[in-house]
């Protein structure tokens, strides 16, 4: 194996070694270990991601793992969410509430759980076939949905159930695409499904379209594209906020991954055009069907929720456009998002604790009693929303444009106009819970605060330079990388 | 793979949309796994295809003991109402069934019969899982779709990934693990496993 290939199985490795270790190490240490294992696994996707990112003309492609910019990329972003909501996961223990599991093993069933999503979380961009790539995504939904359902209340029951049961049914309509596909291949082994062995293969064009469309109608299912996106809202309000942090920022995107690859491993099959068009539809349903409620008022984590819906919408128009201006939007929008979401979540546990209410309801004012928290709140949508200078207004910038240069003038005004009434509706939700009409008068603590606030700081040195980077994006050799794919 | 084969899958899995008790379901999906192991085994040309079909049975029979336990464990006083009733439910597993065999070209299986057997068992999964409000019922809708996708794989030509098949075993597995705890807290909370009983809890 190569250098690269040794390091992404480290990756894999070290979050798989967070499982073991929380399995057996006594209560006590609990936390401390899993922090000390966080940091390491944090550190390795770093360094992969930043190997791949710093030579993506030459990806490393084996049998069983991939390591290219695309990959580098999704893997540094797990990486880093990862390690943030693990940061952030005592405040949310230590709470005393009732849980899915007997009280004196929720603890250690949390850590086990979580070490366990990040670990096959981790193998989804890595892998270097759809086979390996699907039973990746399908493992997250196992891990995943304990999570969801943690709490033990009755609505996280019901999300967690809901989650499971209708990404389950949508990844067997994946399956049912992949062995199409490997049917029209004349049969085989994994070899058939390699992402390097896809776009040579001979197939019937009628039917790898067909492959095609059943593919990504399953991963829609996982992605929470629209019209088959009814588990999200519910999952990520219901989750402990780690929890929905790593849905949103990590899980969502690392699955869209596979549908990128899949686009082109098939296009010269199926034709690229057509290919993008399918992920264009999608990327517009998605956006018409989020932005009505965005203008709702809505409890925090569920408006983050429906955002998510429409940032997925973004990045399928911007891979669905393909072409040099809308990959380079794509990669920041990925990161971007990433960054906004997570932090959003995070705020949501000292959001909780200061305003109760917040879990079922709007809130408001909470820059006039928690000044500090007001501003986390306000930095998330902000960017969220794609406020100058949000990185995340230069990506839809770029991936617009892209829409334009990829000769699809009408998605592209048809996403301006939807971009443009979601940002209407996220900035009256900003003026709203920053600056609004507080419902609440005294000040109390908010538990995790201070973690909050810190990670805050780093969240807007990291957009910032986020948006200066991607001035320099388009025409780099990442987003040549990116064209390319793994042919 | 013979057309017999293909059919009596069929005819279990419409079992499944149609009784009303949990066992008997159970007891479908279990005679349509080992039916499955018994038709790899029998298909089999080398060590690698035996050991795919013994990992086929061994899932039919975790799933058989699995889902035994879970009803068990979870006894009602009477099977919780579908929302729907079975020959409404019958009917739309049905038409989807042919609208799925209509719009899918032929995907070059062994035979017509697996694949029109493989994407009406896909129909019959989603249709119970969407359909039915019994947890456990709903759980036996994936394992309905993965039985098909299981037919498909069957009837494919060359040889398919041993790795890749024991790993769909593995998942599915742990999918019904997880789908157990969730079932056993439902019940325990709303003394049925009754998803509508979730639902309830938004109005």
């Amino acid at each position: 194996m190569a250098n690269r290939e040794w390091l992404a199985v480290a990756v894999l490795a070290t979050p798989a070694a967070g499982v073991v270790l929380s399995a057996l190490v006594p209560q006590r240490a609990l936390a401390r270990v899993a922090m000390v294992t966080a940091i390491a696994a944090g550190s390795v996707s770093a360094t992969l991601a930043t190997v791949a990112l710093a030579d993506p003309g030459s990806p490393q492609l084996g049998r069983w793992i991939v390591v290219d910019a695309a990959g580098g990329l999704l893997v540094g972003v797990i990486g880093i969410v990862g390690l943030a909501s693990t940061l952030v996961s005592p405040p949310v223990l230590g709470h005393g509430h009732g849980s899915l599991f007997r009280p004196l093993r929720a603890e250690r069933v949390y850590w086990v759980t979580l070490f366990a999503f990040w670990t096959v979380l981790l193998a989804v961009p890595l892998a270097a076939n759809l086979g390996a790539a699907w039973l990746a995504i399908e493992a997250t939904t196992a891990a995943s949905a304990l999570l969801v359902g943690f709490s033990g209340r009755a609505r996280a029951l019901e999300a967690g159930w809901k989650y499971l049961i209708l990404t389950s049914l949508g990844l067997g309509v994946a399956l049912l695409g992949i062995l199409v596909l490997t049917a029209a291949a004349g049969g085989g082994g994994l070899e058939t499904l390699t992402w390097r062995s896809l776009p040579h293969a001979t197939l019937d064009p009628d039917v790898t379209l067909v492959a095609y469309v059943l593919l990504l109608a399953g991963l829609a299912a996982k992605i929470g594209w629209a019209p088959v996106h009814n588990w999200l809202p519910d999952a990520h309000s219901e989750a402990p906020a780690p929890v929905s942090a790593l849905l949103s920022a990590a899980l969502l995107p690392a699955v869209l991954l596979v549908a990128w690859r899949s686009q082109q491993a098939l296009a010269p099959t199926i034709g690229a055009h057509t290919a993008g068009s399918v992920l264009v539809a999608f990327g517009l349903v998605s956006l018409a069907v989020a932005v009505p409620f965005l203008w709702r008022s809505q409890a925090w984590k569920r408006l983050l929720a429906y955002s998510s819906l429409e940032h997925m919408g973004v990045i399928a128009l911007g891979i669905g456009f393909g072409g040099p201006l809308a990959l380079a939007g794509v990669t920041v929008h990925i990161v971007g998002h990433a960054i906004a979401k997570a932090l959003g979540f995070y705020a949501a546990t000292p959001l909780l604790g200061h305003e109760p209410r917040a879990s079922g309801h709007a809130v408001g004012g909470i820059g006039r009693t928690q000044p500090a928290l007001g501003a986390s709140l306000g930095i998330s949508l902000g960017a969220l929303a794609g406020l100058p200078p949000s990185p995340l207004f230069v990506s839809e910038v770029l991936i617009v444009a892209g829409g334009f240069q990829a000769g699809r003038p009408w998605a592209a005004g048809a996403a301006a106009i939807l971009l443009a009434l979601g940002f209407l509706g996220l900035a009256h939700a900003l003026i709203d819970t920053v600056i609004g009409k507080p419902r609440r008068r005294d000040r109390d603590a908010a538990p995790g605060l201070r973690a909050v606030t810190a990670l805050t700081a780093v969240a807007v040195a990291a957009l910032l330079a986020l948006t200066v980077a991607a001035l320099w994006l388009p025409g780099s050799g990442i987003v040549d990388g990116l064209l390319r794919g793994l042919a | 793979m013979t057309a017999g084969f293909s059919w009596a899958m069929v005819a279990l899995g419409i079992g499944v949309v149609v009784f009303r008790r949990r066992s008997v379901a159970v007891g479908l999906v279990t005679t349509q796994a080992l039916l499955l192991a018994l038709e790899a085994l029998r298909d089999a040309s080398s060590a690698r295809d035996a050991a795919a079909a013994l990992a086929l049975g061994a899932r039919g029979v975790a799933l058989a003991v699995f889902f035994w336990l879970l009803v068990h464990r979870t006894r009602e006083t009477r099977p919780v109402r579908a929302g729907t009733e079975p020959l409404a439910r019958g009917g739309a597993a049905v038409a989807l069934a042919l609208v799925l065999v209509w719009l899918i070209p032929d995907l070059g299986l062994d035979s017509a019969a697996a694949e029109r057997s493989a994407l009406t068992l896909v129909a019959l999964g989603l249709v119970t899982a969407a359909t039915r409000r019994a947890t456990v019922f709903q759980v036996l809708g994936i394992v309905l779709v993965e039985n098909g996708l299981a037919v498909a794989a069957l009837a494919l030509p060359g040889s398919s990934s041993l790795a890749i098949e024991i790993g769909i075993t593995v998942d599915l597995l742990l999918i019904a693990v997880v789908a157990g705890v969730f079932h056993e807290r439902i019940f325990a909370e709303f003394g049925a496993g009754d998803s509508a009983a979730l639902g309830s809890l938004r109005g």
